[in-house]
């Protein structure tokens, strides 16, 4: 009953299913192969890397914050990986590396916000922007581009790799997916983060290690960011570090907002991560086989994040009329 | 007084999706009266004020203004036809000056900053109200915010003004100022209805007084039918007045001194709390009471974790005879030190959660939980143990913790506390916005936990509070305790001359 009636009282997690819905289907009758299993499988293999940057990006809003270096910190720690196994460094202690580097970073910026107290955009923003500096001054040498070697042997697979079929990205997003949902609702420290979301001085009073936990917030959706990463690099045998160019992050942001996480914090699941990844999927899946052109694509995408937004603000507002105690 | 009333509310309905707020309710307001509304947390006077003020329409029953039929689409359209209503939350804006928001809503394309605050400045003083019209209201205190509310209301020259709770943020001598204005108000031919939970100074202000339950209508009559006693078997239906606060000569023996648990040594931080020291007892109610910004918030907000004292020569906390310093509230819980805000809703509960939640959030803050992942069984036995002791009232426990009203809410943040097993536990205020209800329940649990053997701090600035729960009452004035009462001795002309002077 709090939401607007004229919204026929539907979630916007509901609205935004419902869409992906009727856009399935008008596609599915519509155009050609969209229903064919591989184009599925593709459009599922499309998202699947979107998706996990989502979930840690999730795990971040729902403690109030957000994280603009994912990009960034996926970038640089995957390619220096790559970089550290071109100079013969073995797999395993590269693959180490890698993400001890992105989590080192994660960390840093988690103890910026947490203990130094500058605004979660503006310490993540300027953490990105280290680390590809840093990463391309420091780490990688020679082009922007660093491509697979041969001795990247059995983590290949995890981008190219298929089990029964389904491709193995797929197969990763879904785990992480089960992973976070467990841990949003089981873990002490998944309860604790809606905490300090939804109210950080009342988390703080009632004994909620609040500055660890903003910390480890992050240096989880680091973890997310190099398992993105690695997907990424195998998938297309390299990794162009000029993607921490792109607009990838506000994508990451569209799944999470369009699905119905509140950036106010506190308010959330995976289901709504699921549920925008999927919308953005079909999306751009449809576009593409329609043969649109990328820059009207994003036109379009765009579009849709300020309807999200804007939805997001009608439906989960936080002003004093509706903020009150029921004094009715 | 057999004039045309000004207001006049007939058989008024208002429902919010489908259930009655207000059910049948007439109401009449005279030109030139002060008209007390009083009732419950949830009776239904926020609703008629507002119905009153055009931010509600009726469901059904008609609204008369000077003996017509009106029917005010918004607050605006009232407010031209004189109606004005102060809002509990202050609807200034706060990065604006306060000449700027004396002048919001009717500001000219062009206007000239030095105009402005010179004829705020003559208005002002012509209301008496000592505040600069060139500061930014962010920068006012409650009293301060509220006299410009109130100033703009007599500026767009409202015949009625509504004031919803006004005293609740004042300190007595910036409510000595309010009550003066009003009854200037009065004279100038103003009419007030003055909502409120302080009964006495419905009592003491009011030319009538409506009083409404459950959103029905119970009795309204001219002040001198009324006292204490009856006004509040009104609103509850039943005496309450002894159970809550006992007779004024009625002396109780206080309970024996425990164990000294804390030991607080010139403790300081800022200007706000300076070198003060005391103690508190274990099995005791030690009552602290002071004017608002005197300091004593802050003091167990710091022997709490919550604020940090001064760096240098802040001071020494000992617990149990330990020093002490807690540079957060975690550590302090898990040493027995609980602290109960009084602002629940700012640093209380958690909004978006159901009273169930909130008080296993309480239990995971202290680490007490059994299982080492969430339990939603432990959850909802905690729950059901704790609303039932503490009688939370709500559909279930699952209600969200905002929808309830202060008194359930406030009990919901105690049971939070209560579940972090304290040793020492603080409560700051714990009756402020509670219906009369709720507060006898509130004392009750108050004064059990002392008897079970717990050290209990109650800060109040509510005396008769003070003198009913506390064996011990500590005073504050400018950032330290000045005096200390055992309760035999005290009486609330010793405490306030002591706050005071």
């Amino acid at each position: 009953m709090r939401f607007p009636k004229r919204l026929g009282s539907l979630s916007q997690e509901q609205i935004v299913f419902l869409i992906t819905i009727c856009m399935f289907l008008v596609f599915s009758l519509t155009l050609d192969n969209f229903l064919a299993t591989s184009n599925i499988l593709s459009l599922l293999r499309s998202v699947a890397v979107l998706g996990i940057l989502g979930l840690g990006m999730l795990i971040v809003v729902l403690g109030r914050g957000i994280d603009l270096s994912m990009v960034a910190n996926m970038a640089i720690s995957v390619a220096w990986t790559i970089q550290l196994v071109r100079v013969g460094m073995p797999l395993g202690w590269a693959l180490t590396t890698g993400l001890g580097f992105s989590l080192l970073m994660s960390a840093i910026t988690g103890v910026l916000i947490a203990y130094a107290e500058i605004p979660a955009i503006f310490a993540t923003l300027a953490m990105g922007t280290f680390i590809y500096g840093f990463g391309r001054a420091h780490l990688i040498t020679g082009t922007d581009v660093v491509y697979l070697p041969a001795e990247f042997g059995w983590a290949s697979a995890i981008g190219q790799g298929k089990l029964a079929g389904i491709p193995v990205p797929i197969l990763l997003a879904i785990a992480m997916a089960i992973i976070a949902y467990l841990f949003l609702r089981y873990s002490k420290l998944g309860w604790n983060i809606f905490n300090i979301g939804d109210n950080q001085s009342a988390a703080r009073i009632s004994g909620i290690p609040v500055r660890p936990v903003i910390v480890l917030k992050y240096v989880l959706s680091g973890g997310a960011a190099y398992v993105a990463g690695l997907i990424t690099a195998t998938a297309v045998q390299s990794m162009n570090t000029r993607i921490v160019n792109s607009n990838m992050i506000y994508d990451v942001i569209l799944i999470v907002v369009l699905g119905g996480v509140s950036l106010s914090g506190g308010r959330g699941s995976v289901r709504n991560v699921i549920v925008g990844t999927l919308l953005i999927g079909v999306l751009v899946n449809g576009m593409t086989i329609m043969d649109i052109q990328y820059t009207i694509q994003n036109v379009i995408k765009s579009l849709i994040l300020l309807l999200a937004i804007v939805a997001d603000s009608l439906i989960n507002p936080r002003d004093e009329q509706t903020g009150q105690q029921g004094d009715i | 007084m057999k004039t045309t009333p000004l207001v006049e509310l007939r058989d008024v309905t208002k429902e919010f999706h489908g259930n009655p707020a207000i059910k049948n309710v007439n109401f009449e307001l005279y030109p030139a009266e002060i008209h007390s509304l009083l009732g419950e947390n949830g009776a239904g006077k926020s609703t008629l004020t507002k119905i009153i003020a055009g931010v509600h329409e009726p469901t059904a029953g008609e609204v008369l203004f000077n003996g017509e039929k009106v029917n005010f689409a918004n607050p605006q359209e009232a407010m031209e036809n004189g109606i004005a209503m102060v809002f509990q939350e202050t609807s200034l804006v706060p990065s604006l000056t306060v000449a700027q928001n004396l002048e919001l809503g009717n500001e000219k394309l062009l206007s000239r900053l030095r105009g402005l605050y010179i004829s705020a400045q003559q208005f002002l003083q012509s209301l008496n109200f000592e505040v600069d019209p060139t500061m930014q209201v962010s920068q006012l205190g409650a009293a301060q915010k509220q006299m410009v509310e109130i100033a703009r209301a007599v500026r767009h020259q409202a015949k009625v003004i509504i004031f919803d709770e006004p005293t609740a943020t004042l300190t007595p001598e910036e409510k000595h100022h309010f009550f003066a204005l009003v009854n200037r108000l009065k004279k100038d031919g103003v009419s007030i209805i003055f909502i409120s939970h302080a009964l006495e100074e419905a009592l003491a202000v009011s030319d009538r007084i409506t009083i409404l339950r459950d959103g029905e209508h119970v009795v309204t009559d001219v002040v001198s039918a009324f006292d204490r006693d009856s006004i509040i078997r009104h609103m509850v239906g039943r005496t309450l007045s002894h159970e809550i606060y006992g007779e004024a000569g009625d002396k109780r023996q206080a309970r024996p001194m425990g164990r000294r648990v804390l030991s607080v040594q010139n403790l300081s931080m800022g200007g706000i709390v300076r070198n003060t020291s005391f103690s508190v007892f274990e099995g005791q109610i030690t009552g602290v009471f002071g004017l608002i910004g005197s300091g004593r918030t802050e003091t167990f907000k710091i022997i709490s974790g919550v604020l940090k004292r001064d760096f240098f020569h802040g001071g020494e906390v000992r617990l149990n005879g330990k020093p002490v310093r807690y540079r957060v509230p975690r550590p302090a819980i898990h040493d027995g030190i609980v602290y109960v805000t009084e602002d629940r809703k700012l640093e209380g509960f958690f909004e978006t959660k159901s009273i169930a939640q909130n008080i296993y959030s309480g239990l995971l803050g202290a680490d007490l939980n059994r299982a080492p992942v969430i339990s939603y069984k432990e959850m909802a036995d905690l729950a059901e143990v704790w609303t039932k002791r503490l009688n939370v009232k709500a559909i279930d426990n699952n209600s969200r913790v905002i929808e309830l009203s202060g008194g359930n809410q406030q009990k919901v943040v105690v049971a939070k506390a209560l579940v972090q097993k304290p040793k020492l536990i603080i409560l700051d205020e714990p009756t402020r916005g509670v219906d009369v209800g709720a507060i006898s329940e509130i004392h009750h649990v108050i004064n059990e936990l002392a008897d079970s053997g717990m050290s209990v701090v109650v800060i109040s600035s509510y005396l008769p509070e003070i003198l009913k729960l506390s064996d011990r009452v500590l005073v504050y004035r400018l950032g330290r305790v000045v005096e200390e009462f055992s309760v035999e001795e005290a009486t609330e002309e010793k405490i306030m001359y002591a706050a005071v002077h």
